[in-house]
């Protein structure tokens, strides 16, 4: 939960692991941190956060062992495995907010993808790539008002938002700016 | 104490009274024998040094005390020497030691005065060499990367100077595996380098543009990794450099991911390269040669051929990531080609093992921006777009506009370094043909020949 | 303790032996490829008459070692060529050849019968030519010195080119190229320049030496007397022409080639010593066919009153061109297909067949599709006498090329034109030139503090004895795959 301060939290724990004494952070940080970076997708350096973790703390603290197990489907593509780990592992009082939330993120960075990559696609296809049975899968499809028609999906493309237009002012600033560049 | 010492404390303490810094430095460089010699006294004479008033005389003292070999009396319980050096009753000296030390830098790094300590820019980036080794031989190099980057820092004129403790940084991020720290540094371009004297060879400079290199390999930005390693098998050469032969390997694999081909290398690299690297690199340029035929199975054959290697040298990961790009590669050229495709002539085409295969590459290339298209599982084809950017989005004006001023700034920046040749002395001196003994080389004038 | 590896090791002694580049193939011998034409239709006696001297033995001993029916009439006919020069060694190997071919081809046969007719190598020939050579040899050397020592430059000159006939005739080709040279500095008239300069080329096409033939072509056609008065000249004029498209065919200049073909002089063209008017035609059309585009070979080819005549000469190839120009493909391939054997046994156009075809195969294609928005690849493929799949290969490498904009939908089979936005292409590349100048002018400022602060790899000269303590971190180099 709580993405917008995921961010200041991820860079205080890197803080803290850089500050521990000795060179070893709690093992909780480094959960939190692993959690953090799948979260935000960021999958190199959740991969060489768990290659720098002692085995020690991995050996006394096996939630690493699972978060990384999440981290691992989430870098070879396997999204249902990404899913069922997600959900099938109880996950301790200090990431369980982070892990829904990265369910959550993944599930909408699919269905996203889906919208862009097929013009039609089997609910089957669909079902895992969004991690919900069947059934759930054609409701999730009807939420973003896409057809479904004799067992296949047809996602339509989304719509692209256009941030606002910055000010004139600002513009006309930056202009004068590249011409006098240019003319020099 | 003995006297010695006394006198090389007086003597810091007088000369740093008058501010007489260069005399120190001579004075300090000479008295690196003494200090050795007694250098189970070396703690107490840190202690009547002052941080701040005394920044020299402590960095010549850390500096001896981190060259030394570990304690100096590591086995058997004869621990106290004399005086009361260490009174902490530790379980095993040699970590107190260590630890002691760690704390005693940490300590200087933070609180010596930077002006002082820039008098010595070659025994400061010592200590700091030291340090790295320290800590790369005790294992924990994830302790030193916060005070490297404070070290830096504390020394460097401006963000955009190189140091040789940069090579430092990078190298215990490395080994660490942790990299985000080094970013910040490697994300500057340097526009000078520190003068360390002697010290600063192209060793660190070499070293630091390969690490950095790999850093940004490892975090899949290959854009700024073939920039680091273009960099460093660039660099001015009379003999072949290790480093430099690694990296002009690094530099081919890189060029294959991110361009799929490998370019002329820039004019200025110097003729070593051509003429020991490239040949010492033959099974690099083997496998560019077959990754330019664009066929999958024979980029294969030779990868399993050199594989013994590529292992060897450490580059069967990046090896396997120019395997997968050629896929990806063959795949961007069919989209140029055609509007739609079966997936089982996708398969068939980039010689991936069926339609399934075919169509995880292409979600694949899709989530990552990498091609633009739908799949069509109904019928079990590809329809390829163009790129769906029209250049007419604020967005995109935003990210011109930012290039642009990118571009500016650099030209600014051109501007200034000729009107600084112009205006320099020996330029002068030379330009106008009165003298031509010979200068150390200086940049040519006609920098701004790169136009737009 | 791994501190980093390094340290310039220098290599000078080591990497001395750095001569490995042992000669890299050259690809160019395209005609080196044995291969053997089984079925050809050439009228050989026709086909021999149409030439002179070394051409038409070089040419029945080419079709002789390509083309196994016509492999001994072609020896005789080269024989009984050879008999009429001085050139003993080549009527010795002539005949080594022969046996040869006797040897494999009549012994399970029964054709006793032509046995007969098959001449046997007469010594005595061979012992009265050598010597009248060497006589005639001695006779001119003498003239020559006469000539010379009396210095009438006129007398000289024609000296020289008696010896450099006669070494032709012996077939010496390098010492007639040095006499016909030789005469250059006794020339008194641009015509005499002129001459000199066919001499030289025509034995440097015997030689094969083509940047030779060039240069002397270009200074036969810069001479004054020979560019002034360009009617009186048509003669020479095709033959220069005749000789550069020569050149220019073999160096797989063909769009320039054509060029030269096509300014042959129908009525003034008689060059036995190198070239029929068949095979300018043959040559000229054929490039053209290649490289021209739809104008240009209306222009210069079709519409041209004097290549006409040639292609009189040779009634496939004028349907051929016809054929293409009025779009009818799938003929015009199937009439190349029918004359490609003949082709394989000219020496000259043979090794740029296979190519040319591919050429001309391309144009079709581009030709065709170059109307429409979008064409039907099932019709396009019947137009153009191949099947679906194959032609889904061609268009690829042209697309591919750039050589046609546009897009293949495999799915309707169909091709579409691709309407390029100029805008956007346009954004796209200034995009890319910015980065790139971002990118280089970042390296020369970094380049410019290193030269300042002199850093350079010097040679090693101290220390650090760590050997080889690489760093272990392989960046990428994962316990997982890598990911796709």
């Amino acid at each position: 939960m709580v993405p917008e301060n995921i961010n200041t939290l991820g860079d205080e724990l890197e803080k803290q692991e850089l500050d521990a004494p000795g060179g070893i952070p709690p093992p909780q940080v480094y959960a939190k941190l692993l959690a953090i970076y799948l979260y935000r997708n960021d999958l190199c350096n959740a991969k060489y956060l768990w290659k720098r973790i002692p085995p020690s703390s991995k050996s006394s603290y096996p939630e690493l062992n699972q978060i990384w197990e999440v981290g691992k489907a989430m870098w070879q593509r396997d999204l249902p495995a990404v899913y069922s780990t997600i959900q099938n592992t109880p996950w301790s009082e200090n990431i369980v907010n982070i892990m829904k939330a990265l369910h959550e993120e993944v599930q909408k960075r699919a269905t996203e993808l889906v919208g862009r990559a097929y013009s039609s696609l089997s609910v089957d296809t669909f079902s895992a790539l969004v991690g919900v049975r069947p059934e759930e899968a054609v409701k999730v499809a009807a939420q973003q008002h896409w057809q479904v028609d004799n067992g296949l999906v047809i996602p339509t493309r989304p719509v692209i938002s256009t941030p606002p237009i910055a000010s004139s002012e600002d513009q006309l600033y930056k202009l004068t700016d590249f011409v006098s560049f240019l003319e020099n | 104490m003995a006297s010695p010492l006394e006198n090389f404390v007086n003597n810091v303490r007088s000369l740093c009274t008058q501010g007489n810094y260069r005399e120190l430095c001579d004075v300090l460089n000479k008295s690196s024998d003494v200090l050795v010699k007694f250098s189970q006294h070396l703690d107490n004479v840190l202690q009547t040094l002052d941080l701040q008033q005394h920044s020299l005389g402590v960095l010549a003292v850390l500096c001896v005390k981190l060259g030394m070999p570990p304690p100096s009396p590591p086995p058997a319980g004869a621990a106290p020497p004399s005086g009361a050096s260490a009174a902490s009753p530790a379980p095993s000296p040699s970590q107190d030691y260590h630890e002691l030390l760690f704390a005693q830098v940490q300590e200087f790094i933070s609180g010596c005065n930077g002006e002082q300590v820039r008098y010595a820019p070659e025994t400061y980036a010592e200590m700091c060499h030291l340090l790295t080794k320290n800590l790369t031989e005790l294992r924990c190099p994830m302790r030193g990367i916060d005070l490297l980057a404070r070290a830096i820092r504390k020394i460097q004129l401006s963000d955009s100077q190189l140091t040789s403790i940069h090579a430092d940084l990078c190298r215990l991020c490395l080994l660490a595996k942790c990299f985000k720290p080094a970013l910040d540094f490697l994300g500057t371009d340097i526009t000078t380098i520190s003068q360390e004297g002697v010290q600063f060879d192209a060793k660190y400079f070499l070293l630091y543009y390969y690490y950095g290199g790999m850093i940004y390999t490892a975090l899949k930005n290959f854009d700024r990794a073939l920039y680091f390693f273009e960099v460093a098998i660039t660099t001015p050469a009379l003999a072949v450099s290790h480093i430099m032969l690694e990296a002009y390997k690094k530099y081919i694999l890189v060029s294959l991911i991110l361009n799929g081909k490998v370019g002329n290398v820039p004019k200025c690299t110097s003729q070593v390269v051509g003429r020991f690297i490239k040949p010492l690199s033959q099974a690099y340029h083997d496998l560019a040669t077959v990754y330019a035929t664009n066929n999958s199975d024979e980029l294969n054959n030779i990868v399993s051929n050199y594989q013994e290697m590529f292992n060897r040298e450490g580059n069967m990961g990046l090896v396997k990531q120019v395997v997968a790009s050629l896929y990806k590669k063959n795949i961007q050229r069919l989209t140029k080609t055609f509007l739609t495709l079966s997936l089982s002539d996708v398969a068939a085409r980039v010689k991936l093992s069926g339609p399934g295969e075919a169509e995880k590459y292409i979600l694949n290339m899709i989530e990552d921006g990498e091609i633009f298209a739908t799949i069509n599982q109904k019928d079990g084809m590809v329809i390829f777009h163009d790129d769906p950017e029209k250049y007419n989005s604020p967005d995109m004006l935003q990210k011109l506009e930012y290039e642009m001023s990118i571009c500016a700034e650099l030209d600014r920046r051109i501007q200034e370094m000729e009107e600084e040749i112009l205006i320099d002395s020996q330029y002068i001196k030379k330009s106008s043909g009165t003298q031509d003994d010979d200068i150390a080389p200086t940049q040519t004038p006609k920098m701004s020949g790169f136009a737009m | 303790m791994p501190l980093p590896p390094n340290l310039a090791v220098m290599l000078q002694n080591a990497a001395e032996p750095m001569q490995v580049d042992i000669p890299p193939e050259d690809n160019d011998n395209t005609e080196e490829d044995p291969y053997l034409v089984e079925n050809p239709t050439l009228d050989l006696e026709a086909y021999a008459n149409s030439y002179t001297g070394l051409a038409k033995l070089y040419r029945l001993i080419y079709i002789s070692d390509h083309c196994p029916s016509l492999r001994i009439d072609a020896l005789k006919m080269a024989i009984s060529a050879v008999m009429e020069t001085y050139n003993v060694m080549l009527y010795q190997q002539l005949h080594r050849k022969l046996q040869d071919v006797m040897s494999t081809v009549s012994l399970p046969d029964v054709a006793g019968g032509g046995m007969q007719d098959i001449p046997t190598m007469d010594l005595v020939w061979v012992e009265n030519k050598n010597k009248k050579g060497a006589l005639k040899l001695e006779k001119l050397d003498l003239d020559l010195k006469n000539y010379k020592s009396n210095s009438i430059k006129e007398s000289i000159r024609r000296g020289n080119d008696d010896l450099g006939d006669h070494h032709l005739d012996c077939g010496d080709l390098s010492n007639a190229l040095k006499c016909y040279s030789r005469a250059r500095d006794y020339c008194t008239s641009g015509k005499h320049v002129v001459n000199m300069c066919l001499n030289v080329i025509k034995v440097s096409v015997y030689l094969q030496n083509w940047s030779h033939v060039l240069s002397y072509v270009n200074k036969a056609e810069s001479t004054p007397d020979f560019s002034e008065n360009k009617e009186a000249n048509q003669h020479i004029r095709t033959k220069l022409k005749c000789a550069a498209g020569l050149a220019e065919l073999a160096t797989k200049k063909y769009k320039t080639a054509a060029k030269h073909f096509l300014q042959a002089n129908f009525d003034s063209c008689d060059y036995p010593e190198l070239i029929s008017p068949s095979n300018i035609a043959m040559y000229g059309g054929l490039c053209a066919l290649a490289t021209f585009d739809r104008s240009e070979l209306q222009k210069n080819v079709i519409f041209s009153s004097s290549f006409k005549l040639f292609l009189e000469l040779e009634p496939q190839l004028r349907d051929i061109i016809f054929k293409f120009y009025e779009s009818k493909y799938a003929s015009c391939l199937k009439l190349l297909d029918e004359i490609k054997d003949n082709l394989f046994l000219d020496m000259y156009i043979a090794p740029h067949v296979n190519t040319l075809y591919t050429q001309i195969r391309n144009r079709a294609l581009i030709q065709y599709f170059s109307p429409y928005l979008s064409a039907d690849m099932r019709k396009m493929a019947e137009a153009l006498n191949t099947s679906i799949p194959a032609l889904e290969d061609e268009l690829m490498q042209l697309i591919l090329d750039g050589q046609i904009q546009a897009r293949i939908d495999s799915h309707n089979k169909i091709l579409y034109a691709k309407d390029v936005d100029q805008r956007s292409t346009t954004f796209e590349k200034s995009i890319a030139v910015g980065k790139e100048y971002q990118r280089r002018t970042r390296m020369l400022i970094l380049r410019a503090a290193m030269l300042k602060n002199q850093i350079h790899v010097k040679s090693p000269k101290r220390e650090t004895g760590q050997g080889g303590g690489e760093l272990s971190v392989a960046p990428g180099n994962s316990s997982i795959s890598p990911r796709l």
